[in-house]
């Protein structure tokens, strides 16, 4: 293995290094809430991306699954006692098993019927939280105990937990991407006709791909309740998270393990920084606003992302596709 | 007696329910797009119908006119020179694209009328009247007739017309609408302009029978997308009938459960449409569209 390999496989151990050392340097409180949303962001985009990057599909159903993590944790909570950062994991299998059966409903077609559903769950699990007032308190939204620590070490806690989150959903995004399963996810986003033909059960792969997704999603619900101790039908399905979550991935590079997570250390700082420099009473408004302007610029002018732009910026080189044909068989295979 | 208030109420609603999806699956029909921002560009509409009334005394129902002409023109903009160009190359950014049309309409207007509700009030708005034990707002019966009238000027613009024929040729089959001579771009651009005119169409009537708010179109677009899936998608008859049973349907529930339950029959109809029967109950996409 020579040197160049070894940075191409290990690089990502520099990064991490640097974050798991950075709250020992001193890291006050605002540096790990923005570091703890920044995670916990990137966690939810590289959880989008297998179902919205890798199959293709549109999701509008993690915002969902986000706040129904966050109420199914708030709940159990406050009625069984169980700690949050302990429960979340299996918050999330909720979330998957829930997100199983909408798979079922509207993955077993094809076209838009996806995007519509997943709209309307997300709708639905908001309007359950809002109207199913003696379980959920309704629009007061649901007070949970505090977790008794020193604010600093409480900081930290929150940070090491989506460090770790985000670790997992970059493992699972790498093992997915070198899997048959991956191979198949991008085989259906190419062509699901073809992808059926060759012998993929298109079915059953997106919706195990749509489960994958959701957990994340209903993990970070689970502990961003805990953070706020709090839960409301506001806070919990606040459109900016889905909106952020599709900007990141799309802005890194959909469809890559990294991009998502790229698009989230870029954006999420920029975000906070904005709103921090807006006057208070528009800044969500004008937030949301540009946020939808990112959108559209990046769908219309930087599809591909910033990661696979850059790639082909440096890199140079022909894809791989054109090489494989000599220029001379090219041309006399013409009629 | 009750049953019959809530039929009569249904029909007058399902009318304008009718207007407000229209232009959202013929906008499905010609390019295989979900306009989620399709709800946001009819509560633009109600803002801007609001302002005309209040700076310089506009009628709402004249408003209309100003608005389609507008939207129509913005409508035909913005497919030609940002989602045309998606369309091409992968659908899902182009619904992405209308997804950030969507916030940043909404962040627009939260901006420059804030977040709380309005209602556009004319001088009729209070007017009820009373059939035996019936008894209809006045509003409901002008947003009624005033909904049928713009969807039969649509039925005999796509029906007798060549611009309808070509737009209803690329609906049912792009290659060959494009083979016997139909300028399929410009007719996508034009038919995209017409389901954004549309919905401008529907903003001021829903200002006058609904009070809105920037991020009332998230519920909007919910509704409007059951009715859609339950018409078939890109169909323009079948969307009629759906909002017609919709609007029955929801208008009856009224009177049974509390009006912020009356939501579900929307989500209960989408659901039990996707699960039996996919391609909704009046006919398919490819095979019918008119």
């Amino acid at each position: 293995m020579n040197a160049r390999r070894v940075i191409a496989v290990a690089w990502p151990l520099a990064p991490l290094v640097i974050l798991i050392a950075l709250p020992f340097n001193g890291l006050n409180g605002f540096l790990l809430d923005l570091f703890y949303f920044t995670f916990t962001y990137a966690a939810m985009s590289v959880g989008w991306n297998i179902i919205g990057g890798y199959a293709g599909y549109i999701s509008l159903a993690n915002l969902g699954f986000f706040g129904l993590g966050s109420y199914v944790a708030g709940l159990t909570l406050s009625h069984l006692g169980w700690p949050i950062l302990l429960t979340a994991p299996l918050v999330g299998v909720v979330c998957a098993l829930v997100a199983a059966v909408i798979g079922w409903i509207a993955l077993r077609t094809r076209g838009p019927s996806f995007v519509i559903v997943t709209l309307a769950f997300t709708f639905i699990v908001q309007f359950l939280a809002l109207n199913l007032k003696d379980i959920t308190g309704g629009s007061a939204g649901l007070y949970l105990p505090l977790l008794s620590m020193d604010p600093l070490l409480r900081g930290d806690l929150f940070y090491y937990y989506m460090l770790g989150v985000l670790i997992l959903s970059i493992a699972v995004a790498i093992g997915i991407r070198r899997s048959r399963f991956g191979l198949g996810l991008i085989a259906i986003r190419e062509d699901e006709g073809k992808a059926e033909g060759s012998g993929i059960n298109t079915s059953v792969f997106k919706i195990v791909a749509f489960m994958i997704s959701c957990w994340f999603a209903g993990v970070a619900g689970a502990v961003h309740a805990q953070y706020l101790n709090y839960v409301d039908p506001d806070l919990a399905f606040e459109l900016i998270i889905m909106l952020n979550m599709i900007v990141m991935t799309l802005l890194g590079s959909r469809g890559t393990v990294w991009g998502p997570v790229l698009g989230a250390f870029i954006l999420f700082p920029l975000q906070s920084y904005l709103v921090y420099w807006l006057p208070s009473t528009i800044a969500g408004e004008v937030h949301l606003a540009l946020l939808g302007v990112v959108l559209v610029l990046i769908a219309r002018f930087m599809p591909e992302g910033l990661l696979v732009t850059l790639q082909k910026l440096i890199v140079r080189r022909p894809p791989p596709r054109l090489q494989a044909v000599p220029a001379d068989a090219a041309t006399s295979a013409r009629p | 007696m009750l049953l019959l208030q809530g039929l009569v109420l249904g029909v007058l609603v399902g009318g304008m329910y009718a207007l407000m999806a229209s232009g959202l699956t013929l906008i499905f029909g010609v390019m295989r797009l979900i306009n989620i921002a399709h709800a946001a560009v009819i509560i633009f509409a109600s803002y801007l119908s609001w302002q005309l009334l209040r700076v310089l005394g506009i009628d709402p129902l004249i408003s209309i006119v100003i608005l389609v002409v507008v939207f129509f023109i913005g409508g035909a903009l913005l497919q030609k020179y940002v989602l045309s160009a998606l369309i091409d190359k992968d659908l899902s950014l182009a619904l992405l694209a209308t997804l950030g049309v969507a916030n940043v309409l909404e962040g627009m207007e939260g901006a420059l009328w804030t977040s709380s509700f309005h209602a556009i009030n004319t001088g009729y708005s209070d007017q009820t009247y009373h059939f035996g034990d019936v008894y209809v707002p006045l509003i409901r019966i002008i947003t009624f007739v005033a909904s049928v009238i713009i969807l039969a000027g649509l039925y005999v613009l796509l029906t007798h017309t060549n611009l309808g024929r070509a737009i209803r040729a690329t609906t049912q089959n792009r290659a060959i609408a494009q083979l016997v001579g139909v300028n399929v771009n410009r007719i996508t651009m034009i038919a995209f302009g017409i389901g954004i005119a549309v919905a401008a169409a529907a903003g001021p009537l829903m200002g006058m029978y609904y009070p809105f708010y920037p991020n009332s179109h998230w519920g909007w677009i919910g509704k409007l997308m059951a009715i859609v899936v339950l018409g078939g998608l890109g169909s323009f008859r079948g969307t009629l009938v759906a909002a017609l049973i919709l609007g029955v349907a929801e208008q009856v529930t009224i009177l049974y459960v509390p009006a912020n339950w009356a939501a579900t029959v929307f989500f209960v109809f989408l659901f039990a449409v996707l699960i039996v029967r996919p391609q909704g109950f009046f006919g398919h996409v490819a095979r019918e569209s008119l």
